[in-house]
């Protein structure tokens, strides 16, 4: 059964260059590129992982963190926020709601993003997961 | 002092062109370069002379704006070297695609920067011909069409039919409808109604895009054309954009001595009009 992954991103780009090395590993990938609709779609899906944006249409991704780091059925979920905005404020903020890890968009390669948050996933960075295409 | 805009929008440009020319040979060592500089740009704005605050204060937005396209430029470029052989045809084409589609998002704000220091300086040019401006109108309307139906807006045109021929710079006025089309479906939620009319009003052609999108307050309409001014109900969401774009608009317009300005549209949204004399 592959990990499966939770992407919060509205931006299309980011997204592609992103999600391709991900889905290359064998991770399952569910895209939601409404802020509103992430929320939602934690509490369906019960992703191993969630990567969320911060600057999102209809919502911010610190809230929905927090929202989903409150609820009961979602707070287990690891969330690592994969943002633009890299500000001293809103690190401190997503830190202390619950967030896993902070990365910059870019400063990740993305062929590195899958080893980056395979610990977080229980996994070694040379997991051998089979490749999938 | 070297003018900023003419700086950055050098180095982008040719960096953006080197960079889709580097891609192609497998070396995206230039983009990266290029990254790294847009950083230090951000991190330090004192680089440039004093007499610049407003331009200072824009450019951490500037620089956010072009970093964007870049990360993703290089981020598909890596894909592309590292993982080749392991990439399918379906996934090659979408990062080959998104390649392009980042570069021309660079390439606007790059057009945009020059525009704009051209108009600062006085050396913005236009080259009238003498045409009809209603063909211009439609065929731009209807290169929106398909965006349009992804949000699910209705875009109608409803053009006077006796507007005369007479001379302006079609390439121009194609600018600022794709400026103020462009703005219109990016501010107006799913379900809208986006217009674009021309009549004669006395001896100018009136254009006006209508919208039921956000709206304007009445304290920022007029600021908003001015450089680096968004309207703030336009930052709450997520499409940005360089604020660079209503400052070309106005440029264009007042190099054909007409006026550019917005109104409300009541009950919901914003009227864009911009009129152009006929002689």
């Amino acid at each position: 059964m592959p990990k499966k992954i939770l992407f919060v991103e509205d931006d299309e780009g980011f997204y592609n260059i992103f999600s391709v090395p991900l889905k290359m590993k064998g991770y399952d990938v569910i895209h939601v590129a409404d802020g509103a609709q992430a929320f939602e779609k934690a509490l369906d899906e019960k992703p191993d992982l969630i990567l969320l944006d911060i600057i999102l249409p209809g919502v911010s991704g610190l809230d929905i963190l927090k929202e989903l780091k409150e609820n009961m059925d979602t707070k287990g979920i690891k969330v690592v926020m994969l943002t633009n905005f890299g500000s001293d404020e809103n690190v401190n903020k997503a830190m202390e709601y619950g967030a896993e890890d902070y990365y910059m968009k870019y400063n990740v390669v993305p062929s590195e993003l899958p080893g980056k948050i395979a610990a977080l996933l229980g996994e070694s960075t040379d997991s051998g997961i089979k490749v999938t295409g | 002092m070297v003018n900023i805009f003419v700086l950055i929008a050098i180095i982008v440009e040719s960096s953006v062109l080197l960079g889709v020319c580097l891609v192609l040979l497998q070396k995206s060592s230039y983009i990266n370069k290029l990254l790294s500089e847009v950083k230090r740009l951000e991190k330090k704005d004192n680089v440039f002379d004093g007499g610049m605050t407003q331009e200072h204060d824009f450019i951490p937005v500037l620089v956010h704006e072009m970093r964007a396209p870049l990360s993703v430029i290089r981020g598909a470029a890596d894909l592309l070297m590292k993982e080749a052989g392991e990439l399918t045809v379906d996934q090659i084409h979408t990062l080959l695609a998104q390649i392009k589609t980042s570069t021309g998002g660079l390439l606007r704000i790059v057009n945009d920067i020059l525009d704009v220091s051209k108009i600062g300086s006085g050396r913005f040019e236009i080259n009238k011909v003498f045409a009809n401006i209603n063909d211009v109108l439609s065929e731009e309307a209807a290169s929106f069409e398909p965006l349009a139906e992804v949000k699910k807006l209705k875009l109608d045109v409803n053009l006077e039919s006796d507007v005369p021929k007479f001379s302006f710079d079609p390439d121009r006025v194609r600018q600022v409808m794709n400026n103020l089309l462009s703005n219109a479906i990016k501010y107006t939620p799913e379900d809208g109604a986006i217009t674009v009319s021309s009549r004669k009003v006395k001896n100018n052609i009136e254009i006006t895009i209508a919208d039921t999108g956000l709206g304007v307050s009445d304290e920022e309409k007029p600021l908003l054309f001015h450089k680096f001014v968004q309207a703030s109900n336009h930052t709450k969401i997520k499409e940005q954009g360089s604020g660079l774009g209503l400052v070309v608009c106005k440029g264009i317009v007042e190099a054909h001595k007409g006026n550019i300005w917005v109104e409300d549209n009541k009950p919901r949204g914003s009227k864009f009009v911009f009129d152009l004399p006929l002689s």
